[in-house]
């Protein structure tokens, strides 16, 4: 670490940095500002850094209907439901395959790997159009279970990537004390390099989950039944009103970030250091 | 004996290079429709033509037809026309006159052949300094196009790439044999007389002799500078006492024609013809990114664009190996953006210097990799020592653990791209939903591939088919090769949107990685904080500032709305226009973007010792030469899986473009707006795009963390 700084440096540094914090806060500032104003019923038509009526009327809006059919409750529990499953979903069909590419010598290692590599930063619009004549076909493309199953597949190579990095971080020489003791691989998997890698594999399905719950093109596309529909595709559905009411989006827009901020900040730590996506550390 | 048959291989391959074009252009010399200026210079030229007939040597000095461009191509033209019957005179017309559609066959003829044989010494010269090079510029279809009409650009094209030529001989030489010095002053010389514009070659061949011969700073003295300026003053001279002989229409009143005639450009670069045809700034590079999309039919090989991205590829090893053609090509390509006249045939300009690079960028990135390949093929041995063999080397033991994820991978992604792969080779659309979940496309593409149907291009005009056709290969070609525009504005993006963040998260890093700075802790939650908000948030957020009417910025900037200059008036539509809205997405991918690569650039200060900055310190290093030298190269190895993460991720980016509706798209944005509108075979098509593009990018990304770390490996 360089040496310590000047006072006029340190002046100049704090300076700099508030400007970064500005440009960090003014979009934010200017959703919450929307949000607050009760005032407003189409777009802003004048300048203002202040709500003209301050009121949490809008917010309470949003709380209780903010789509047609279902209360932001509601739409909070699908998204958990559709984010959460499809996370599950693809650590638990992940996890297997990750260990393997871990630890085994096959052959195809490393085609496999590459294909993963590509599948994890693939969009998740490139796989869209077949998956969606494939779930119209099963008659499932309309169902909470089928957007699980997108989603799932989406991140699949992402999980199997990042869950391979955790295994690997872990010696062999633990697994092979176990196998001297008459342990085989599901046992040495299970009882040791799993709950070894457990905090990495927190943070793979944060991401996924993540990735679940901020997407909502996918679910537009699918989804019919308004009961099936996700805090994100509600969010959507405000902005494709034909007048679009500026302060409600801004206020839904904010509570759909809450919980996730919330979540950043407690696991801010853990983020830091594990997200290896890429070894930064080797 | 080797040197015989080295050069004995080279001619030929130049005679093949030579044939080809040959008969490319000799195709597009019947085949073109009249254009645009032929009438003009098939004018000039019957003007000159008759005046030789009648032995009227005057008619030099008398007449010069659109007497803005300088004569040379047009006397050309004149003696040309001596070999057929003479013909009506074409009419004059104005320079805003549309196509003149009936010109006389045979002199048309004639003219557009002597063009075209003057381009063909231009391949056959390149030829034989590079023959794939040569091979490149033959292919070229706006050189094609624009050397077989009866058009200017064909001498200067051939004369500006002498001038090149003919230096770096002199150069080769040791700068011992003047005559080549002055071969090149000559066709400088011709070039001016011939076109203004193309003297940029001429341009560059100064530079780099003002550059490459510059005497050192403490040896600096009058003398030693007259020594150094004196050669070029000497070429210049040379360049415009040829340039004056060779255009007799200056001789009578030089100074007052010459005047004329260079103004008339300016001007007309301001005209109501070039503001009205309302091309970007950036138009060349879309003319280099595409075929000539005109006449259909005419040219059988369009590898415009190939050409363009193996020549940006091939940049840095052209620059070692032909510094003054590289120089040349990057002052052209300046001057080309910058002026603003922006028509087609203005990238004749660069298109030698372009070829040279392509045929670099082509050794350099495929056939030399592709050789290498193959022989590492032949020379691989299996090692395996048998103690290699441990308990995780055992095959079948893997299968279990593999197969779950295996499997679903299979069904859920690998089957949905074969799905896409057959889906592109039809016209798969929204009306046809009926026919493609019963399996229309795959017995389409099946009967098409074993050939019982033909590519049924004629359903594509059907509006609203009720069953798949196949297609074949008609889609993904147009996709893969007619996008140009898409692909030049992913550059771009890429490019920028990581270049910004990095920059951005660096600095922010730098600033926070020092010894007792307040609010340490503080600061770097903040700074994270973009990242744990959604993408689709985010635009939003950034959409509500930008908004063109009711956004925060132009509410802002009301008052002063009619002050604001145009080109950076936000409030004025700038989802119209394509750099404005490339500003607005950066700003915003900024914001989303930046988090990430302060979080890498904090873990990676980390990690450098701090005896570094100590052993610096006592070197006497800091501020801007610290970083340069000292935390810079220690960085960057380790920001670079980074740095191609956010690459992919911006290539990418979805949901900003969709939420700010601008008018360019990603891929994966345009995938997805045409996918909504029914039309699943196009979106299908940019989707294999997409996937071949993050192949070759994880390809990239792979080799350079191998070369550092190691990422499957690890």
């Amino acid at each position: 670490m360089p040496r310590k700084v000047s006072a006029r440096r340190h002046i100049l540094t704090q300076l700099a940095l508030l400007v970064v914090a500005a440009f960090v806060l003014a979009p934010l500032w200017g959703l919450l500002r929307l949000a607050l104003d009760a005032s407003l019923h189409g777009a802003p038509t004048e300048f203002r850094l202040w709500p003209l009526e301050p009121s949490l009327r809008v917010f309470a809006d949003m709380w209780k209907t903010p789509s047609q059919s279902l209360s932001y409750l509601g739409l909070l529990r699908n998204s958990l439901i559709i984010a959460g499953g499809a996370t599950l979903a693809a650590i638990f069909f992940g996890a297997a395959s990750a260990y393997a590419f871990a630890r085994f010598r096959f052959p195809g290692r490393q085609g496999g790997l590459f294909a993963i590599l590509v599948g994890a930063f693939l969009p998740l619009v490139a796989l869209m159009t077949p998956l969606y004549l494939l779930l119209e076909t099963i008659h499932l493309r309309s169902t909470m279970f089928g957007l699980i199953l997108v989603y799932a597949a989406f991140n699949l190579p992402f999980c199997i990537w990042n869950m391979r990095a955790a295994f690997q971080s872990i010696t062999k020489e633990l697994e092979e004390a176990a196998f001297l003791d008459g342990a085989g691989f599901w046992q040495a998997f299970w009882l040791i390099t799993l709950p070894n890698a457990l905090p990495s594999i927190g943070v793979t399905a944060l991401v996924a989950f993540l990735m679940g719950y901020s997407e909502f093109a996918i679910g537009w596309l699918f989804i019919e039944r308004s009961s099936n529909a996700t805090l994100a595709m509600a969010l959507w559905g405000v902005r494709s009103l034909g007048a679009v009411p500026w302060s409600q989006l801004a206020a839904l827009a904010l509570m759909m970030s809450l919980p996730i901020v919330i979540i950043f900040l407690v696991l801010q730590r853990a983020l830091f250091d594990r997200l290896n996506f890429a070894d930064l550390k080797s | 004996m080797k040197a015989v048959i080295k050069i004995t291989s080279r001619v030929t391959l130049a005679l093949i290079v030579i044939l080809l074009a040959a008969g490319l252009r000799a195709r597009a010399v019947s085949l073109l429709p009249p254009d645009y200026d032929e009438d003009d210079y098939l004018r000039a030229g019957q003007l000159y033509a008759e005046g030789i007939r009648q032995g009227d040597w005057g008619v030099f000095l008398r007449e010069n037809y659109r007497p803005e461009h300088p004569p040379l191509t047009k006397i050309i033209y004149g003696f040309a026309l001596l070999t057929v019957e003479p013909a009506g005179l074409v009419p004059e017309a104005s320079v805003q006159a549309g196509i003149n559609q009936d010109l006389p066959a045979e002199p048309l003829h004639a003219a557009r052949t002597a063009s075209a044989l003057i381009n063909l010494l231009e391949v056959a010269v390149l030829a034989m300094l590079n023959p794939l090079a040569g091979l490149f510029l033959s292919f070229h279809t706006f050189t094609i196009k624009y050397t077989s009409q009866v058009m200017l650009e064909g001498l200067p094209a051939l004369t500006s790439l002498l001038v090149v030529v003919f230096y770096t001989r002199f150069i080769q030489s040791g700068r011992k044999q003047p005559s080549w010095w002055l071969l090149s002053a000559l066709c400088l010389g011709l070039t001016a007389a011939a076109k203004y514009y193309f003297v940029i070659s001429g341009l560059a061949v100064a530079a780099h002799w003002l550059w490459t011969t510059r005497p050192e700073r403490s040896t600096w003295s009058l003398k030693r500078v007259w020594q150094w300026a004196a050669p070029l003053l000497v070429w210049g001279g040379a360049a415009l006492l040829v340039f004056f002989a060779f255009d007799p229409y200056l001789w009578p009143d030089p100074i007052t024609r010459l005047r004329e005639s260079l103004f008339y450009h300016g001007e007309y670069a301001a005209s109501a013809q070039v503001r009205e045809a309302g091309l970007p700034w950036w138009q060349p590079l879309n003319w280099l990114m595409m075929s000539v999309p005109w006449h259909p039919g005419v040219f059988t090989i369009s590898i415009d664009m190939l050409i363009t991205i193996l020549a940006a590829t091939g940049l840095g090893r052209a620059r070692r190996k032909y510094p003054v053609y590289t120089l040349w090509l990057a002052m052209g390509l300046a001057f080309l953006l910058i002026w603003p006249t922006k028509w087609a045939q203005y990238v004749l300009l660069i298109t030698a210097p372009l070829s040279i690079a392509a045929a670099e960028g082509f050794k350099a990135h495929l056939a030399e990799p592709f050789w290498r390949c193959i022989q590492s093929i032949r020379l691989k041995r299996r090692d395996k020592s048998p103690n290699e063999r441990r308990a995780y080397d055992r095959p079948r033991r893997v299968l279990p653990w593999l197969l779950p994820g295996l499997i679903i991978l299979a069904v859920i992604s690998v089957f949905p791209l074969v799905y896409q792969a057959a889906m592109a080779m039809t016209d798969f659309q929204a009306s046809a939903i009926k026919d493609g979940l019963n399996g229309g496309v795959f017995r389409e593409v099946w009967q098409g591939i074993s050939g019982q149907v033909k590519p049924n291009l004629a359903a594509l005009d059907d509006g609203r088919p009720a069953k798949v056709h196949y297609i074949g290969l008609h889609l993904v070609n147009a996709i893969l090769f007619n996008s140009g525009e898409t692909y030049l504005f992913e550059f771009f993006w890429t490019v920028l949107a990581v270049a910004t963040q990095l920059a951005l998260g660096l600095s922010v890093a730098l600033l926070l990685h020092r010894k007792g700075i307040l609010f340490n802790r503080a600061w770097q939650a903040l700074f994270i904080l973009p990242w744990a908000i959604p993408e689709f948030v985010a635009a939003l957020a950034w959409s509500q500032i930008f908004q063109p009417r009711f956004g925060f910025l132009s509410l802002a900037a009301k008052p002063w709305a009619q002050q604001v200059p145009e080109i950076v008036n936000f409030s004025t539509g700038w989802q119209g226009r394509v750099d404005l809205a490339l500003i607005v997405l950066l700003v915003a991918a900024l914001w989303y973007g930046f988090p990430f690569m302060f979080l890498s650039s904090m873990a990676g200060l980390k990690m450098i010792p701090a005896e570094v900055y100590d052993a610096a310190a006592i070197d006497g290093a800091s501020g801007y030469r610290l970083f340069r030298h000292v935390t810079w190269p220690l960085i960057f190895p380790l920001l670079i899986p980074a740095i191609i993460i956010r690459a992919i991720f911006a290539f990418n980016q979805f949901y900003l473009f969709a939420v700010m509706t601008p008018p360019m798209y990603t891929f994966a944005a345009g995938s997805y707006i045409i996918f909504s509108e029914g039309n699943y075979a196009v979106s299908a098509g940019l989707n294999l795009v997409v996937v071949l593009v993050l192949i070759l990018l994880v390809g990239w990304f792979n080799r350079m963390s191998k070369a550092n770390a190691g990422v499957t490996d690890a």
